[in-house]
């Protein structure tokens, strides 16, 4: 039987820009830690191209979200690592080990695949891609070779559980007899001194090894042991000849691609304990979307995300979102660009409920931090880029924008709005545009977003973003207001 | 097992307020007498008098036992001393310089069990030629010693010593593990040289392995072996030398509140202060000839003595008004310190003393730096008052010095009559040492014969006796004064 990908099909690396405006590096840090495993990095920065390999992947992940599934696969998973290590090890060892070693990893690796199979048979497993793997299990396990590996590693195993010596060690010198009899010197001490009752406190001597168990001096103890011990030890160095390879392939691809759900696993079980959900995202085909509760996992981490909520039926697809400074916006919208970018990789997504569609792309245009200062070639860059994004969008491509045309004044930011949008609404594309200019919000085919002040404490920001229009009071009047720099508070001062 | 218990303090604690009392009663003027400058002995009397929770029996224990150590002076200082001597040594000889290393902590330990063996055979050979104790507590001590130390124990203690010296070298028995690894080492008692089974092994059937002299890493490891060998015994050995090492603490410390009777014993005699020991009585609080114990350490010599007879059942309290400089604190100190040296089952600087039950003594002395009117001083002494509540027992004493007097007279009284009220119908005896007129007189009048009124003694002339006397209330005394000299103007 073949083995087949535990992945599905593969997808492209997403570009640069998205990878960069959306965090998508940072996200990264937080998901595989510092030490990024450079095989998984690679697998999550591929965008799948089909709704269908993501949602074998979300089948998948529909199965390890279970947590006598995920257990199961995480056990598994290191057991086969561990397996690796040892064989690993055998490489370099002293030839008294050798033989021990290659027994222990076909131990392990028996009980690996045995306990695997069984605890997966035992559960019901939906997704296709670890029931196939169940069956590839299982034509091993059935193999004639594979018994036979686990009858003699066994017999292995007992033949070393028979070795008992006792050791002398004087001076340089090392002396080995195999062992008939003798008094146990610490119950002795314990014995004799029981009449002292002491506090009860007991102050453990931990001794940590400095040289490794497997040395030149090791192997001249074992090799002391053998000589009294010919005939086990020959049914272990038999064992090694035997069976020379342990691990199937299958198996090795197996365990590695099964990091890629762990690692995810892990990242979501983390922000949970935060108080944060994930959700499995369903896609839409009618062109709605209807996200809920959907927030940002860098501040989820540190427990400071504010859910929000982002819904349209499909007939408008433009949202503008405006409101006050450090409200939330560019959090909002990086928030749902990640939502996105990671429903295309097949994975859950940090919201309560997600249903979108699949985008075919994502883009998005974000200032760039190094042309501060450089308004002109800014504003150039951004009249760039929005063509650019023009050019490929479609009616399923998303869109995020963040003060794009700022670097002008207002009203010819509008109308840069106003074309720009224009176009991407003929496209039928989708498009957060996070903008200080209330105007764009009137636009007839928008749905107007703003972040709410907070209601206990009206000059500092709730984070949420709701539905309405752009306020015509603006913060900035108020807190003015409140040191008596108003128009008319002024002069009577100035008076 | 050895077991002794000299002190039956029971897993009481010290009190929660332990150092206001120790402050508020001058108790580190009797423990430094009783000290004499040791350590040891100062915190074990800190602890016994200023413990939380303690029982007749365990009282009359305790006299039992300070009478018994003033009899049998000399063996009990010999312990005393041998106990300090034998950890002294151990300060000199024995160094866990390293305890992670089982090498280390083997041959240290077993240096220190060797020690102990000496200081065991000359503690059990001093006993052995002493007279019999009469207490309880130091028989049962005698007892379970000889029960468990003798000379067979002694001997193999010394073996055991011997076996961990360096050049002996380590037996241990080993299978094989995981990855052919050795493991489950179990350190053997040496095949003793020239039997008849250590030279069957010798024959024929060895296997010997020599390191090659320049194998240093060979070396090293050999050594980690050894060490890890040792692991599996060295907290045993380490188990077995704490136990023993505490055993000798626990003795000295206990010795040490013997010690201490004795010392205060020598200065009751060099001041010719009187010498009683608790009696309970229930329904009677009662003493005769009372002497302040710190104030005579501070003098050198001998104060006015207070009596009081008290014969009334439950809780009653002890108002102490009138002129300053009239030795008021003097009275509650002198009555304070003396409970707490009668609970400890020490003997009392009087002549003679009844109490009820061995209650528990807390203080709540107005403080110097208080002596100002306001709000914020008055929050933090009900605090602190407050603090205590919560421990208070019935049988408890509650000492008071002027409490409640860092607001104006009015709040004050109510304030004291509250808790003081509070106090008395909850079984919690009280001396007070109050000026507050309308808490003494509403107080005294609704409780009637359960409140003894104190005032220092003034002789017709004037003079001031420094005793205190029964007063009673004179209601219309200012009034009758003022009508007087009005009448007369």
């Amino acid at each position: 039987m073949e083995y087949e990908s535990l992945l599905g099909k593969r997808g492209r690396r997403a570009s640069d820009q998205v990878i960069w405006d959306l965090r998508i590096s940072e996200l990264l840090n937080d998901i595989l830690g510092k030490e990024k495993d450079e095989y998984l990095g690679a697998l999550y920065l591929e965008q799948l191209d089909e709704k269908d390999a993501a949602v074998f992947r979300l089948n998948v992940f529909q199965d390890m979200l279970r947590k006598d599934v995920y257990d199961e696969v995480v056990n598994f998973v290191e057991k086969i690592r561990e397996c690796m290590r040892i064989l690993e090890l055998e490489k370099e060892a002293y030839e008294q080990h050798k033989p021990g070693l290659h027994l222990d990893a076909a131990l392990e690796y028996i009980e690996a695949l045995e306990s695997f199979h069984e605890k997966l048979s035992s559960v019901k497993i939906g997704s296709e891609g670890l029931k196939h793997f169940l069956a590839y299990l299982n034509s091993i396990i059935e193999s004639e070779t594979f018994r036979s590996m686990k009858e003699r590693a066994y017999e292995a195993k007992a033949a070393r559980e028979k070795i008992k010596v006792r050791v002398k060690i004087i001076g340089d010198k090392i002396k080995v007899w195999s062992y008939d009899d003798g008094e146990d010197l610490a119950s002795f001490i314990e014995a004799l001194f029981a009449r002292f009752k002491g506090s009860g406190q007991v102050e453990e001597v931990k001794y940590h090894r400095t040289a490794g168990e497997m040395s030149h001096i090791h192997a001249a103890i074992l090799e002391g042991a053998f000589g009294f011990f010919k005939e086990e030890y020959n049914i272990l160095r038999k064992f090694s000849e035997d069976f020379p390879s342990i691990i199937d392939e299958g198996v090795r691809d197996f365990s590695k691609e099964a990091e890629f759900y762990i690692s995810y696993v892990k990242f979501m079980r983390r922000i949970e304990e935060k108080g944060y959900p994930f959700v499995i995202p369903r896609f839409t085909t009618d062109g709605s979307i209807k996200v809920k509760g959907f927030y940002s996992p860098l501040l989820a981490k540190i427990g400071k995300a504010i859910p929000n909520d982002i819904e349209t039926d499909g007939e408008k697809r433009i949202f503008t979102i405006t409101g006050m400074n450090g409200g939330g916006k560019t959090t909002f919208s990086i928030s749902f660009g990640q939502l996105s970018y990671l429903s295309k990789l097949g994975v859950p997504v940090p919201a309560s409920e997600a249903m979108l569609p699949f985008f075919s792309s994502i883009m998005t245009a974000f200032p760039i931090e190094e042309d501060k200062g450089e308004e002109l070639s800014r504003l150039e860059h951004d009249v760039v880029r929005a063509w650019n994004i023009l050019k490929s969008a479609n009616d399923s491509s998303l869109v995020i924008t963040n003060e794009l045309f700022s670097t002008t004044t207002s009203e010819e930011g509008f109308q840069l709005a106003e074309l720009f949008l224009g176009e991407l609404n003929k496209k039928r594309a989708y498009c957060l545009y996070v903008t200080f200019i209330p105007k764009v919000a009137s636009l007839s085919y928008v749905i107007s977003l703003v972040a709410m002040p907070s209601r206990e404490e009206p000059l500092r920001p709730s984070y949420k973003i709701l539905p309405g229009s752009p306020p015509a009071e603006y913060m900035a009047i108020r807190i003015a207001a409140k040191y008596q720099l108003v128009y008319e508070k002024l002069k009577g001062m100035l008076g | 097992m050895i077991q002794f218990d000299l002190l039956r303090l029971g897993k009481a604690t010290r009190i929660s307020i332990a150092d206001d009392v120790r402050t508020d009663l001058e108790l580190d003027k009797i423990v430094a007498v009783a000290s004499n400058g040791d350590r040891l002995i100062a915190e074990t009397w800190m602890n016994v008098l200023l413990l939380g929770e303690t029982y007749e029996e365990d009282v009359r224990y305790r006299q039992d036992a300070v009478k018994d150590a003033l009899a049998h002076r000399e063996t009990v200082l010999k312990m005393y001393s041998i106990s300090g001597e034998v950890l002294d040594r151990l300060r000199r000889e024995v160094f866990f310089f390293r305890t992670d290393d089982p090498a280390v902590v083997v041959h240290e330990a077993s240096r220190g069990i060797e020690i102990f063996a000496d200081a065991l055979e000359e503690l059990i050979t001093l006993l052995r030629s002493t007279p019999r104790f009469s207490s309880k507590a130091f028989s049962d001590l005698m007892e379970s010693l000889f029960a468990n130390i003798d000379e067979k124990f002694i001997f193999s203690a010394r073996e055991v010593a011997k076996i961990f010296s360096f050049d002996q070298g380590i037996d241990f028995s080993v299978k094989l593990g995981k990855y052919n690894s050795l493991i489950d080492p179990i350190l053997l008692m040496p095949k003793e040289k020239g039997s008849l089974l250590s030279k069957i092994f010798s024959v024929g059937k060895e296997y010997t392995y020599k390191l090659d002299p320049r194998d240093e890493a060979g070396a090293q490891i050999l050594y980690d072996i050894e060490r890890w060998v040792l692991s599996q015994v060295a907290s045993t050995i380490l188990k077995a030398y704490n136990h023993i090492k505490e055993f000798f603490e626990e003795l000295r410390r206990q010795l040490s509140f013997y010690v201490g009777a004795m010392n205060l014993n020598d200065f009751f005699d060099k001041l010719g202060l009187p010498r009683t020991y608790a009696e309970f009585e229930q329904g009677r609080f009662s003493f005769e000839n009372l002497h302040c114990l710190s104030l005579s350490i501070s003098r050198s010599g001998k104060t006015v003595p207070y009596s009081l007879e008290i014969q009334k059942d439950g809780s009653f309290a002890v108002l102490i008004s009138g002129a300053n400089r009239g030795g008021k604190t003097t009275f509650i100190k002198a009555v304070g310190q003396a409970l707490l040296l009668a609970r400890s089952g020490l003997f009392v600087p009087a002549e003679s003393f009844y109490i009820p039950n061995p209650g528990a003594v807390y203080t709540h002395f107005l403080r110097e730096e208080e002596r100002t009117l306001s709000y914020g001083k008055f929050e933090e002494e009900v605090k602190r008052f407050r603090g205590f509540v919560g421990s208070l027992k019935k049988g408890d004493f509650v000492i008071m010095d002027e409490s409640f007097s860092t607001t104006n007279q009015l709040e004050a009284s109510v304030v004291a009559e509250n808790v003081v009220s509070a106090l008395i119908d909850s079984g919690i005896s009280v001396f007070y040492v109050t000026f507050l007129q309308d808490f003494i007189y509403k107080f005294v009048t609704h409780y009637g014969d359960k409140i003894v009124l104190l005032v220092p003694e003034r002789l017709e002339d004037g003079t001031r006796t420094y005793r205190l006397m029964r007063g009673s209330l004179q209601p219309g005394y200012a009034m009758d004064l003022w009508k007087k000299l009005h009448n007369s103007g």
